[in-house]
C-alpha cells in the first residue's frame, strides 16, 4: 500500500502524480502486460516515459480514490475492445466481416488474412486485428454463447 | 455525414466548416459517432444530435495534435494559457484524418495559409454499403463481374480463332458425348423387337467405336486448346500488370509493401489463370452437357424426366451449402501445416540456440502440439468431407432409384421402350456427375473476378509521365533550383523554396539533418517526384518539358546501400550500356579501382554477384556501382554517399574512384564524410527543407553558422565512438 501517494486530473485532462513528496506533471497508467496478464502490473510512468510506480494489484494496492481517477485514464487511453457477443462473421473473397457485440457496443469490422491477424494468446484466449489496426479481444473463447463460438470456431 | 445542424452554418460564410470529420468513438469511448468541426474562428465538437460538447474558440488555441493511443488515438488542443485539452477521442480507422485535422488547426492557429489534405476516405462500399477491406479500395462483393469478365475477354482478341474454334469444338464434343447411349438404345431396341440382325449390330458399334475415337481426339484437341489459351491468357495479363507497374508513380511503391504490389502480378494473376485452365471450361462443358441432356430427357419422356431430375435441386443445394464449411476445414488443414512448417524452420535455423539452453524437450512438446493440432484439423477436414461425399452420392443414386421405379413400370406397361430405358439411364450419370462440382466452380470464379479487378484496378492508375513526348537532347548539366516547394504530402512540404544556381560541372556537397530534405532534393532532381511548386531548369529549360527516359538516361545515381542485380560483374557493370565491350567495362572498373579485386575471383568478370549481390562485401559492390556509372557516362551525377564501414585501405580507393567518376560532371554529393566535402566546390546546408546556409567549405567554417556546429557535434560524436571501441 503506497499511502503517501495521490493522483488527480490537474488541470482537467491532464494525470498528476504526488507521491515521496515529488510531484510528477502528465503522468500516464500503462499496462506492463494487458494481454496475459489483464488487470494487473500497472505502471506510472513520467512524461518522459521512465516508470516511476509500478502496481502489481493496482485494485487492492490503490486507494479507493486514486483507482478511480487511474481507471478512468486507462478507459481513455486504451481503446481496444472486449468481445462479449459474436453476431456475425463471414469469410468471403478473403476478407472476414465481423458483426459484435463489445464492451464498448456494437460494432462492424473488417479482417484479412486471418491467420496473420488472428492470435491465439492462449490456447482459449483470442486477440483479432481488423484492417485498420484496430484490436478486438476475446478473452475465453469457451465463455462466449454458443453461437457465437460455433462462428468463431468456424472462422479463425 | 453533415446533419442538418452542420449543414445550417454553411449559411455563415465565417463559420464555414473547413473540417468536418466523425469519429466512431464517443465521450465515454464507446462505439458511436461525434463530429468535429472546424471553422476560421473555431473548434467544435458535437453529438449525432447536434447537442455541442465543446466549443474553443481558434484565437484561443496556440496548436493541435494527435496523441497515439492503444487502438486509437485522440486530438489534443493547446490552449494559450499552457493547458491542453483533449477534443476528441477517435479508433485507428480514423487516425490519418484526425492528424491532417490536427495540422489543420494548428495552421489555423498559427495564423498560416490553411493547406491540408484532408480526403474523406471511403470504408463503406458506395453500393452494398459493405465495409471495404482497403480504404477506398475494390469491394469484392460488388465487383463489376460482367464488365470485368469482358475485360478479360478482350485480351482474347490476339486469339480470337482459337477461341472460336474451341467454342465450336466444346459443341460438337457434347453432341458427340450424347450419341452412344442412343446407339446403345438402337440396338436394344432392334433386340427387343425380336430382330438379330449381326450386321446391323455391328454396323451400329462401329457407330460407337467411330464416336469413341471421335469423342477423344476432340477431348484431346480442346484440353489443348484451353491450356494454350488459358496460359497465354494469363500470361499476356501478367506482363501486362508486370508493365503497369513498372510505370507506376514512385510514390505508390512509398506506400505499399513491395510484396503486396508483387502478390498483384503473381497471385492475383495466378487466380485468373486457374479459373480460364480449370474452371471455364469446366463450367462451359458441364453447362452445355447438363442443358443438352436436360433437353434430350424432356424430348424422350417428360414426365419421367421431371421425376428423375426432381432430387436435381438438393443435390446443388447441398453441394453449395456443403461446400463452404468443408473448404474452410481444408483451409484450416492448410494453416495448421503451415505452422508445423514455421515452428520446424524456426527451431531448426536457431538450434545453436536450442542446444545452447538446453530447451530440446520444449521444443519437442511445442512440435508435438502443433504436429497434432494438424492431425486433429486434417481427421475434421476429411472425416467431414466423407460424410459429405456419402450424402452426396445418396442423393445422386436416388436418381437412379426414381428412375428404375418410375422407369421401369413405364417399361413393364410398355409405355417406355427398353432403349429408351437405358438410354435415359446412361445420361443420368451425365448430369448428377458434374453438378457436385459446381458449387466450387462458382467459387473460383468470384475469387477470379477479385483478382482480375485488382489486376485492372493496378492498370488503371495514372502512370508516370514516361508516355509524355518531350525535348530529347544531351544536356550540358548546369541545374538551377527555383523556389521550389515539394511534399510527398502535399500539405507538409519537406522542401520549401529552395533555390540555387549550379554551374555545369561543379560539385555540390548537401548537408543537413536527416530530414533536412537532402534526400528529397535528389528525388527531384532525378526526377521520380516533379515540384509541387517552383521549377527545376536543367540547362535553362524546365526540366518537364525533357522527355522522362531521355533525361533519366543522362543522370547517374551511386546510392549508398548500391543495389545490384542477380547476374554477373560484367552484366552489373553494363546494366545502363548493355552494348558495351568488355574493354569498356574493364576500363570503367579501372577507373572505379574494381579491376584488381575482379581479376582476383576465379571467374573474374563472369562472377555471379548473387541475388543482390550477396556474394559481394559492401566495398566491392560500391566500386561496381561506381564503376557502373562512370560507364553509363552521365552529365548530372548523384552520390549518396555511404557511411558503411569499409576498411582504411577500401575507404581511399573509394575516393579515389569517386574522384575520378566526379570530374567533369554536375554532382550532387549527399555527403557524410569530412573529406568528400572539402572536395566539392559549394555546400548547400538544408534545415527543415529550406537552405541554411551555402558556400565553400572553408567559408562555412569561418563563418561559424549552421555548418560548423554540424562539424562540431560529428567530431563530437567521432570522439566518443572512439573511446567506445577502445581506438
Amino acid at each position: 500500500m503506497k499511502n503517501d501517494m495521490r493522483v488527480f486530473y490537474h488541470p482537467e485532462g491532464r494525470l498528476r502524480l504526488e507521491f515521496e513528496g515529488k510531484c510528477y506533471l502528465s503522468v500516464v497508467p500503462i499496462w506492463a502486460s494487458p494481454l496475459t496478464h489483464p488487470s494487473r502490473f500497472l505502471a506510472l510512468v513520467d512524461g518522459k516515459g521512465s516508470q516511476i510506480l509500478m502496481f502489481k494489484n493496482p485494485s487492492q494496492e490503490l486507494s479507493a480514490e486514486n483507482w478511480q481517477v487511474l481507471q478512468t485514464e486507462l478507459q481513455r487511453r486504451y481503446l481496444s475492445s472486449q468481445i462479449h457477443k459474436v453476431l456475425e462473421a463471414k469469410t468471403e473473397f478473403g476478407a472476414t466481416y465481423w458483426t459484435v457485440v463489445t464492451d464498448r457496443g456494437c460494432k462492424e469490422f473488417v479482417t484479412q488474412s486471418l491467420q496473420e491477424n488472428a492470435q491465439w494468446l492462449g490456447p482459449d484466449h483470442l486477440l483479432v486485428i481488423d484492417v485498420d489496426g484496430n484490436r478486438f479481444e476475446i478473452r475465453s473463447v469457451q465463455g462466449l454463447d454458443e453461437a457465437s463460438r460455433k462462428l468463431v470456431d468456424a472462422t479463425v | 455525414m453533415p446533419t442538418p445542424e452542420t449543414l445550417s452554418l454553411l449559411e455563415n460564410p465565417d463559420s464555414e466548416p473547413l473540417i468536418l470529420l466523425e469519429s466512431d468513438l464517443t465521450e465515454e469511448a464507446n462505439f458511436g459517432s461525434r463530429t468535429l468541426i472546424v471553422t476560421k474562428s473555431a473548434v467544435e465538437v458535437r453529438e449525432p444530435g447536434g447537442a455541442t460538447l465543446l466549443r474553443t474558440e481558434v484565437s484561443d488555441l496556440r496548436g493541435a495534435r494527435t496523441e497515439p493511443l492503444v487502438s486509437g488515438g485522440r486530438l489534443l488542443l493547446r490552449l494559450k494559457s499552457g493547458e491542453e485539452i483533449t477534443a476528441i477521442s477517435f479508433s485507428l480507422t480514423h487516425s490519418h484524418q484526425f492528424s491532417e485535422a490536427a495540422r489543420g488547426i494548428e495552421q489555423l492557429a498559427e495564423g498560416k495559409d490553411f493547406q491540408i489534405n484532408l480526403t474523406s476516405e471511403r470504408t463503406r462500399c458506395a453500393k452494398c454499403n459493405r465495409l471495404l477491406p482497403e480504404k477506398d479500395g475494390v469491394c469484392p462483393n460488388c465487383v463489376n463481374t460482367s464488365k470485368t469478365m469482358l475485360r478479360i475477354a478482350s485480351f482474347l482478341a490476339p486469339y480470337k480463332k482459337q477461341a472460336i474454334f474451341l467454342a465450336l469444338m466444346a459443341c460438337v464434343s457434347t453432341g458427340l458425348n450424347l450419341l452412344p447411349p442412343k446407339l446403345q438404345a438402337t440396338i436394344l431396341d432392334h433386340f427387343n423387337e425380336g430382330l438379330r440382325s449381326l450386321p446391323f449390330l455391328y454396323q451400329m458399334v462401329g457407330f460407337w467405336a467411330i464416336t469413341l475415337v471421335a469423342v477423344a481426339g476432340l477431348q484431346i484437341l480442346n484440353g489443348r486448346l484451353m491450356t494454350f489459351l488459358g496460359t497465354h491468357i494469363s500470361s499476356d495479363l501478367r506482363t501486362a500488370v508486370y508493365r503497369s507497374v513498372e510505370f507506376l508513380q514512385l510514390n505508390y511503391f512509398d506506400k505499399k509493401p513491395v510484396g503486396a504490389i508483387a502478390s498483384r502480378v503473381t497471385q492475383d494473376t495466378e487466380r485468373v489463370w486457374f479459373f480460364l485452365v480449370d474452371g471455364l471450361p469446366f463450367f462451359l462443358i458441364n453447362g452445355l452437357m447438363l442443358i443438352a441432356v436436360t433437353g434430350l430427357l424432356l424430348s424422350i419422356n417428360w414426365v419421367l424426366a421431371l421425376c428423375i431430375l426432381a432430387p436435381l435441386p438438393l443435390v446443388g443445394f447441398i453441394s453449395v451449402r456443403a461446400w463452404k464449411p468443408i473448404s474452410n476445414l481444408f483451409h484450416r488443414v492448410s494453416q495448421k501445416m503451415a505452422r508445423v512448417h514455421m515452428h520446424l524452420n524456426e527451431s531448426l535455423t536457431g538450434i545453436r540456440v536450442v542446444k545452447a539452453f538446453a530447451k530440446e524437450d520444449h521444443e519437442y512438446e511445442r512440435f508435438q502440439k502443433r504436429s497434432n493440432e494438424l492431425r486433429d484439423a486434417a481427421a475434421r477436414a476429411d472425416m467431414t468431407w466423407y460424410t459429405a461425399f456419402g450424402v452426396m452420392t445418396l442423393c445422386v443414386s436416388l436418381g437412379t432409384v426414381i428412375h428404375w421405379s418410375v422407369g421401369g413400370y413405364m417399361l413393364f406397361t410398355n409405355r417406355l421402350s427398353l432403349g429408351e430405358f437405358y438410354m435415359i439411364h446412361a445420361y443420368l450419370g451425365m448430369v448428377y456427375g458434374p453438378l457436385q462440382w459446381f458449387a466450387q466452380v462458382n467459387n473460383w470464379f468470384s475469387r477470379a473476378m477479385a483478382g482480375a479487378e485488382r489486376i485492372f484496378e493496378i492498370m488503371d492508375m495514372t502512370p508516370e509521365p514516361a508516355a509524355r513526348k518531350g525535348l530529347n537532347q544531351v544536356v550540358t548539366g548546369a541545374v538551377t533550383f527555383e523556389s521550389v516547394r515539394f511534399g510527398y504530402d502535399k500539405s507538409n512540404p519537406v522542401i520549401n523554396g529552395v533555390s540555387f544556381d549550379v554551374k555545369a560541372g561543379e560539385m555540390i556537397g548537401l548537408v543537413g539533418h536527416s530530414g533536412a530534405g537532402k534526400s528529397t532534393t535528389i528525388n527531384l532532381l532525378s526526377r521520380f517526384y516533379e515540384p509541387d511548386a517552383g521549377r527545376i531548369l536543367v540547362d535553362g529549360i524546365d526540366y518537364r518539358e525533357f522527355d522522362l527516359r531521355g533525361y533519366r538516361s543522362q543522370i547517374g545515381i551511386v546510392l549508398q546501400e548500391p543495389f545490384l542485380f542477380h547476374g554477373t560483374i560484367a552484366e552489373n557493370i553494363s546494366y545502363g550500356n548493355p552494348g558495351a565491350s568488355l574493354e569498356e567495362i574493364m576500363e570503367a572498373a579501372k577507373a572505379a579501382n574494381a579491376h584488381d579485386f575482379i581479376l582476383g575471383k576465379p571467374d573474374g568478370y563472369d562472377t555471379m554477384v548473387g541475388e543482390r549481390g550477396s556474394r559481394l562485401s559492401g566495398g566491392e559492390k560500391q566500386r561496381i556501382s561506381i564503376a557502373r556509372a562512370i560507364l553509363h557516362n552521365p552529365r548530372i551525377l548523384i552520390l549518396d554517399e555511404a557511411t558503411s564501414s569499409v576498411d582504411v585501405e577500401t575507404e581511399k580507393q573509394i575516393q579515389v574512384a569517386i574522384q575520378r567518376l566526379v570530374s567533369g560532371r554536375t554532382t550532387f554529393a549527399i555527403a557524410h564524410r569530412l573529406s568528400t566535402l572539402r572536395n566539392a566546390d559549394r555546400l548547400i546546408v538544408l534545415e527543415r527543407g529550406k537552405i541554411a546556409e551555402m558556400g565553400t567549405h572553408e567559408e562555412l567554417m569561418t563563418k561559424k553558422g549552421a555548418f560548423y556546429k554540424l562539424v562540431q557535434t560529428q567530431s563530437q560524436i567521432n570522439e566518443i565512438i572512439g573511446i567506445g571501441t577502445g581506438a
